[in-house]
């Protein structure tokens, strides 16, 4: 690809990442990548690309592009310049020639075309069209394995567990504000009447925390996750761990996190598929460890909540 | 998919991970292309070596800081240095800002910042800015020493005299031709550096996805060998410095000195930027940069990490 090009690849290039970046934020696809609070940043960065974008068509509507050097000004030197030359070929002919140009652009190393770049930039957009890129299957979970000790989680503290409150009425409200650790997801059904709606990672604290034990012990909880099968530590077969991914910035650094799950009857859900559980909520002590079981007595299977992460 | 005892690659996992990291690290790495445009267009260079101190030291000292005042990032960095050191800035003071400007830029320390939040990032951001500046006034304090004809490429000694001093802004024009000019050099750096952050994207979902995270545990567990390697691992991604921080914070089973020396030694040393210095120092120079960063951001991460600072 020619390097006089150029000027049109990088406008396609700003208004189809800006579309992308800014579809995926409208469309709310943005949520199955990235921590809520960064969404604001992308959505913005998707109108900055498209601004770009209109400043790239008026320099080319203008012949005149800022990222080509006309050089018509001023020049002391002009017999040691060859100012015919786009940056590209100036940058990657700068070892032989003596036009020491200060351009803070196009700097790529000499192997990568312009046409590889092209292709380079043009592969997001491919994997977000093609791809089927909106969560992890079961072989990325178990090569990060399922933690169920809260306190292994980033920024969360064996030292540093909240303090409990003594009166709670609400208990999964009362340990995310308390814990400082939010959860942002909501159950996307209708609770019943007499199961407490909680997250897996409230049953992980309760686990730590003996007064927020209390609150959930042999009560009756409804949670969604997403179905992991048990294959080590299930002798009887009656067991599956229900997980959430816990996210710090984006869906790379995910951890997922899971309670076990105890349910008698045949159960056909596929691997990762959504479930919503309403069982009790015990705490037994299993190879001298204290541990949360969820002794389902009903597993369904849901659709994925509109925000799939906690945090 | 494809998998053995070590390696479990899946496609979907891969290109999920890939676009989470792309999708959170962009509107970074777009902020630092548009500030670097605008400070193209409206600082004037010659501001910079007005304000520098006499003293050698001091300036030194100065040099270290440059990059909170006029922040570029390490892939824009090696074109502003050719151009300061061409009209008079020395070179050591101009290797002391090459090295410490793409880490002591705001946007790199937010964006560490945001990437730690819930590992310490309040504590990660003073270390990666302290340690970046301490490397960067000691290599250029070195420099010093040294003649500025073993340093330099022979070209860029020859134009040292100043006859190449022009800049493409034009105080004269309007401002929004100005405001073009600057959304041209944005452009121009933006997807230059999101080429390879493309690369690195695809390089850290790869390694993030597909390699069992047992097998690096035991390297993890070391802590030189979890240093070295994760400075070897910033050379191959070749990340930018304003979202290595996200990549670096998803290496969750790795202590946080090696993030940090992952973090320090990134910006200073990738294989990009040895074709990017190529512009301006001797290959000799070069090959001693590298080894003496290698040497000295090793100890001195290996000596914090024996501290206990939390690390």
């Amino acid at each position: 690809m020619s390097s006089s090009l150029r000027p049109i690849r990088d406008l396609l290039i700003l208004v189809l990442w800006g579309s992308a970046v800014l579809w995926l934020s409208w469309s709310g696809q943005l949520t199955n990548y990235i921590n809520p609070s960064l969404k604001p940043y992308s959505a913005v960065s998707g109108v900055l690309l498209l601004i770009l974008a209109l400043f790239a068509l008026r320099a080319l509507l203008g012949k005149k592009s800022p990222t080509e050097c006309c050089h018509d000004h001023h020049h002391e030197q002009e017999d040691h310049c060859d100012h015919s030359h786009s940056h590209e070929e100036e940058h990657e002919a700068s070892s032989h020639h003596l036009c020491e140009h200060d351009h803070q652009h196009g700097n790529s190393p000499g192997f990568l075309t312009l046409g590889f770049k092209t292709l380079l930039l043009l592969l997001p957009l491919g994997i977000i069209l093609f791809g089927n890129a909106n969560h992890y299957t079961l072989s990325t979970i178990q090569n990060r394995g399922v933690v169920q000790d809260v306190t292994k989680l980033p920024g969360v503290r064996e030292s540093k567990l909240p303090t409990p409150s003594p009166a709670i009425t609400q208990p999964v409200q009362s340990v995310q504000a308390a814990s400082n650790v939010s959860t942002t997801t909501t159950p996307t059904t209708t609770p019943d009447s007499s199961a407490m709606p909680i997250q897996v990672i409230d049953l992980l604290y309760a686990v730590q925390m003996p007064s927020y034990r209390e609150e959930f012990e042999g009560k009756q909880v409804e949670m969604i996750g997403q179905f992991v099968p048990l294959t080590t530590g299930n002798p009887k077969g009656d067991r599956f761990q229900a997980i959430r991914l816990f996210i710090t910035c984006c869906a790379a650094d995910a951890k997922p996190v899971g309670v076990t799950v105890q349910y008698d009857k045949p159960l056909k859900v596929g691997e990762m598929s959504w479930v919503k559980i309403t069982g009790t909520a015990t705490f037994p002590l299993e190879g001298g460890k204290r541990t949360a079981i969820l002794v389902a007595s009903k597993v369904e299977d849901c659709p994925a909540p509109e925000e799939p992460f906690v945090q | 998919m494809f998998a053995t005892a070590w390696f479990h690659f899946s496609l979907p996992d891969f290109e999920y991970a890939f676009l989470s990291i792309l999708l959170e690290g962009m509107p970074f790495l777009l902020g630092g292309a548009i500030l670097s445009g605008l400070l193209e267009e409206f600082l004037p260079q010659s501001l910079m070596t007005r304000l520098l101190p006499k003293n050698p030291r001091m300036a030194l000292l100065a040099s270290g800081l440059l990059g909170l005042i006029i922040p570029v990032c390490d892939c824009g960095i090696v074109p502003v240095v050719r151009r300061l050191m061409s009209k008079g800035l020395p070179v050591s003071c101009g290797i002391t800002y090459m090295l410490s400007a793409p880490i002591m830029n705001p946007l790199v320390l937010l964006s560490t910042l945001a990437a730690f939040r819930g590992q310490g990032a309040i504590e990660m951001m003073f270390l990666r800015g302290g340690l970046g500046f301490t490397v960067a006034v000691l290599i250029g304090w070195a420099v010093s020493f040294v003649a500025p004809s073993s340093i330099l490429r022979r070209e860029l000694l020859a134009t040292s005299s100043g006859e190449h001093d022009h800049s493409h802004s034009d105080s004269s024009a309007s401002l929004v031709d100005r405001l073009q000019n600057a959304a041209g050099v944005a452009t121009r750096d933006f997807l230059d550096v999101a080429v390879f952050f493309v690369i690195g994207a695809c390089a850290a979902s790869f390694f993030n996805t597909a390699i069992k995270q047992e097998m690096l545990l035991p390297l993890a567990a070391s802590p030189v060998l979890s240093i070295a390697s994760l400075m070897a691992l910033a050379s191959v991604l070749s990340v930018c410095s304003t979202t290595d921080a996200f990549i670096a914070a998803t290496f969750t089973a790795f202590p946080m000195a090696a993030k940090l020396a992952f973090l320090v030694f990134g910006p200073m040393m990738d294989f990009k930027l040895i074709f990017l210095y190529s512009a301006a120092f001797s290959k000799r120079f070069i090959i001693v940069l590298a080894i003496g960063l290698f040497v000295i951001i090793g100890l001195l991460c290996w000596r914090l990490s024996a501290l206990n600072l939390g690390l």
